[in-house]
């Protein structure tokens, strides 16, 4: 059972640069040859200031959390079981987007071999100006380290 | 010169996206997409490191296959903007395998000037196994008209639209307001470019007329560019 303590644990927020070469190959990597990801033009042509990220751009983002430090456990392995994000508005090149991570919950679930351990870390990006760009939530199943006896 | 966009008022619940069959994964697209992403989890890369872990190979990171899924959603809502996308992942991802990415349209609901559209999303392997499961929301213009009004500067086109289920849309659909029927779910055999291309014929469902207030619309037309 992780520690209900570590919900509402948080890290500071930390600064991501949005780079159009990040962009790019982050589309690229997905496959992705949408324009909008690549060409300035067709940007503006398509209603925004410049070139935009893909969906789940956030996932290339850093932030100062560590998980074991959050959840306060050692880890020996995760699983990703869900995703999700809120979008205030699109991810644009040359945004300045801090982003900051926290326990939003723990919880155990049944599963196949007895409970799981269920955490989820929320990721929220805001800029300069404090406004909400992003929210992301992760739904980990956390198998902590065997603690020596 | 940009792909032409998806409006509100031609969309219909029940209306399937264009499945989008990716390139099947290789360890390649696997590299790229750790460097690209900043994780380098060695499940994801190290095909040594996966075998003793006890994994037959290296796996693509479910984040890849949501990229792809995401994919899916942004070909098809053009102009749109993603209000929120939630996915589950079912079943790993493994290289030589090909992911089908399809969604269909759940609801649709507009008010204040402000229109949605809610999807279902799934994502297959090449054994048609279900990979992955989600469901995004699309904000949208109404029409053509309505974007031009707001990027004049001028007050949104206002219809109230309530949430319609699956299940409403099957009604709608038998009831004569709605002869091409395009709106019944399960319209499979149906081709997406004429669904799109048909769009201006049903467009007109009575009562998400413009109401009365909104009814200034030949100014707008004005101010056009």
């Amino acid at each position: 059972m992780l520690d209900k303590n570590a919900i509402g644990r948080a890290s500071p927020p930390t600064l991501n640069e949005v780079e159009k070469g990040a962009i790019r190959r982050f589309a690229e990597a997905i496959g992705d040859y949408n324009p909008i990801y690549y060409d300035e033009e067709y940007a503006r042509a398509s209603g925004y200031p410049t070139i935009i990220a893909p969906p789940t751009f956030p996932a290339s983002f850093h932030s100062a959390a560590d998980l074991r430090e959050l959840l306060g456990v050692g880890i020996k392995s995760l699983l990703h079981a869900e995703q999700g994000f809120d979008y205030e508005r699109p991810i644009f090149a040359g945004d300045r987007i801090y982003v900051s991570t926290r326990v939003s919950d723990v919880f155990e679930r049944p599963g196949m071999s007895g409970k799981m351990d269920i955490a989820v870390i929320e990721d929220e990006g805001r800029d300069e100006e404090g406004n909400l760009v992003f929210r992301a939530r992760r739904t980990l199943v956390v198998r902590a380290a065997k603690e020596t006896p | 010169m940009p792909a032409r966009k998806l409006y509100f008022e031609a969309i219909r619940v029940g209306d399937e996206l264009p499945a989008l069959a990716k390139a099947p994964v290789d360890r390649v697209q696997l590299s790229r997409y750790a460097g690209a992403s900043g994780d380098f989890n060695p499940v994801h890369v190290d095909e040594l490191y996966a075998k003793s872990v006890g994994m037959p190979s290296v796996y693509a990171p479910g984040m890849l296959v949501m990229g792809m899924l995401g994919q899916l959603i942004s070909d098809w809502a053009r102009g749109g903007q993603m209000r929120r996308y939630n996915v589950r992942f079912i079943k790993m991802v493994w290289p030589g395998d090909t992911v089908v990415c399809k969604g269909r349209v759940s609801d649709r609901h507009g008010s204040g000037g402000r229109y949605f559209v809610e999807i279902d999303l799934w994502a297959e392997n090449q054994k048609g196994e279900l990979v992955m499961k989600g469901s995004s929301q699309i904000q949208l213009f109404y029409s053509l008209e309505d974007e031009n009004r707001q990027r004049s500067g001028q007050s949104p086109i206002v219809v109230e639209v309530p949430r319609e289920s699956l299940s409403n849309a099957t009604a709608n659909a038998a009831a004569p307001t709605s002869p091409s029927g395009s709106a019944a779910p399960g319209g499979e055999d149906e081709d997406p470019d004429e669904r799109h291309a048909g769009v201006s014929s049903k467009k007109t469902v009575p009562r998400e007329k413009p109401a009365a207030k909104t009814a200034s619309l030949p100014a707008a037309k004005k101010a056009k560019k």
